[in-house]
């Protein structure tokens, strides 16, 4: 009895006394996140109402002004408007065809996942090298595109084309994952559901429509808004295929990020761009969310 | 009869759309094909159309001349350090703060839980020139670990490894602390072997994620001697007169480590990119 009470009481102390023991363990994990993604947060921020050496370190504050200086020129707005254009082209034709994709792998055969893979494979594929290949594809004179569509545009390089060759890359690089978790959603649909169908005479188009399409409403949501955000800091196609050009006409928010840091020694103006852009992705999965907890079909 | 061939068109028709997918799938990898049986062409068949995917004389020049002109195996060597670096931190930064959440109670512990989920939320592309401005005022630049460091960590492997250790029933921690086992001992000894598939799955996730890399290393490179293979990869397409020859021949060495990775652990890497994607 003695011993019991003794025990219980020693427990209470236990429970009371500081450990620090789950401190440490969090400790390198809260350094890490402090400095490399609170800490250049928070002075991106600050550096946006700042002027800054080319060093990229504090020189005056100076409010609004750079803000202000940037969102005035009709520049900036065509950045935007760029990143948005190239955005969409990303989203239609990524879930599109990552949706084709995987509607067709939905039932499981035997032998079904030889074409998964290749529906999937581009996606452990880096930006570089496909840029790489896509500048061979791309070229114009005996360029394999340019023979398939019986076209002879320099893709890269023309005004009209040079959004849409950068937007193939991306799209490209991004349908795998999109198919993969569109294909998780697809595959949750209960297979009652989908043969009570059938003996209802739901035509195949139907069933896609009124069934398996609301079923994986989660994941074709989660897919709609990982298209659009990776879209928006996609660099490297642009970077190598085009360098923004021509005249700006891809040119979008990230590029302008790396063009006034790196190209023009302008820190300041890249933390305006990086804000902006920090705030359009911000809008886009404030507006995912919300719909999210409205309309999307939960099982 | 009638039975039999219904059953004989039904396995007509499945054949049929096994093969149609297939060939969908391999339309879709073409580019990836064209890159292969290109790189192997003499240059002067190269730049010919029709597009032809056989040549009657195959040829390795374009692989020599990226070995031997560029140190192509020094960027192969120098991604692979630089995951190398990435992943085993992650896994045992993630693994650490992983078991604090999950088997201790501590005050705080909801802040920085969600101090570390709300990181996600944060781009690292839109800190990206911060962190370049940081790393270069620690004189990092050109190193293994200023290429290393902004990937030390993440809310995915946070989230990823908290999300098994939950899974580890508490009671079997209380009984191994009764028998006289320490916290540490229980992390290493129980709780991260038999975490051991998450890791994998983590790693591999990680492998395919930090070998792409592109602006990072990039922006803090600026030497043969530590530029990773996508950069040193990059040099071939920005360079005044394209060679495809060996830009082709080169991209086919950048993805060939990934896409084996891929081919061999697709199920473990897909575990990681939708655990990755719970965050929301």
């Amino acid at each position: 009895m003695d011993n019991k009470i003794k025990k219980s009481s020693s427990c209470i102390a236990g429970a009371k006394k500081f450990n620090i023991t789950p401190y440490l363990l969090i400790l390198p994990m809260t350094l890490l996140f402090v400095a490399f993604t609170y800490y250049p947060f928070a002075k991106a921020i600050f550096l946006s109402f700042s002027v800054t050496k080319r060093s990229g370190d504090f020189a005056k504050w100076v409010g609004f002004s750079n803000w202000i200086r940037i969102f005035s020129k009709t520049e900036f707005w065509q950045i935007v408007w760029v990143t948005l254009k190239f955005a969409l082209i990303n989203l239609v034709f990524t879930l599109g065809i990552a949706m084709f994709f995987a509607l067709l792998s939905a039932t499981r055969v035997p032998g079904g996942k030889a074409y998964q893979m290749l529906f999937s494979l581009p996606m452990a594929i880096a930006s570089a090298p496909t840029a790489a290949i896509w500048t061979f594809l791309f070229k114009q004179q005996g360029g394999i595109l340019n023979w398939i569509l019986g076209t002879s545009y320099a893709w890269t390089q023309e005004t009209s084309t040079a959004l849409m060759a950068c937007a193939i890359v991306n799209i490209w690089m991004n349908i795998g994952a999109s198919f993969i978790f569109l294909l998780v959603g697809f595959r949750n649909v209960p297979d009652e559901l989908m043969e009570s169908a059938t003996i209802d005479g739901a035509s195949p188009l139907r069933k896609v429509f009124s069934i398996q399409i609301p079923m994986a409403s989660p994941q074709i949501f989660f897919v709609v808004f990982l298209s659009i955000i990776t879209s928006f800091t996609a660099f490297a196609p642009i970077r190598l295929l085009t360098n923004g050009g021509p005249a700006n006409s891809t040119t979008t928010l990230i590029y302008s990020v790396y063009k006034n840091a790196i190209i023009n020694g302008r820190f300041e103006t890249a933390c305006v761009y990086s804000m902006a852009l920090f705030l359009l992705i911000f809008i886009v999965t404030r507006i995912q969310f919300y719909f999210e907890n409205r309309m999307v079909h939960y099982q | 009869m009638i039975m039999n061939k219904n059953r004989t068109k039904k396995i007509a028709k499945r054949t049929i759309s096994y093969v149609l997918k297939l060939a969908l799938g391999i339309i879709f990898i073409m580019p990836l094909i064209f890159a292969v049986c290109y790189s192997i062409k003499p240059e002067s068949l190269i730049t010919v159309t029709p597009p032809n995917f056989f040549t009657k004389t195959p040829t390795l020049e374009h692989f020599k001349w990226v070995l031997v002109n560029l140190p192509f195996l020094n960027y192969i060597k120098n991604s692979f350090i630089v995951c190398i670096i990435s992943i085993v931190c992650q896994v045992v930064f993630a693994s650490l703060a992983a078991y604090a959440f999950a088997f201790f109670d501590f005050k705080g512990k909801g802040f920085f839980f969600t101090f570390a989920i709300t990181a996600m939320m944060i781009p690292a592309d839109i800190v990206i020139i911060i962190n370049y401005a940081t790393i270069q005022k620690w004189g990092l630049v050109n190193t293994y670990l200023g290429l290393a460091f902004p990937t030390l960590i993440s809310g995915t492997s946070v989230f990823m490894m908290r999300q098994y250790y939950l899974t580890i029933p508490k009671s079997i921690k209380d009984a191994a602390v009764i028998d006289g086992c320490s916290d540490m001992r229980f992390l290493f000894k129980i709780a991260i072997p038999l975490s051991v598939p998450t890791i994998a799955s983590l790693s591999l996730y990680l492998f395919v994620i930090i070998y792409n890399l592109f602006l990072w290393p990039l922006l803090v490179t600026n030497t043969e001697t530590r530029r990773t293979v996508q950069i040193g990869m990059s040099m071939l397409v920005t360079s005044e007169r394209i060679e495809y020859g060996p830009l082709l021949a080169g991209a086919v060495c950048c993805i060939l480590p990934v896409v084996l990775v891929f081919l061999f652990g697709q199920d473990y890497i897909v575990k990681g990119m939708v655990a990755g994607a719970v965050k929301g």
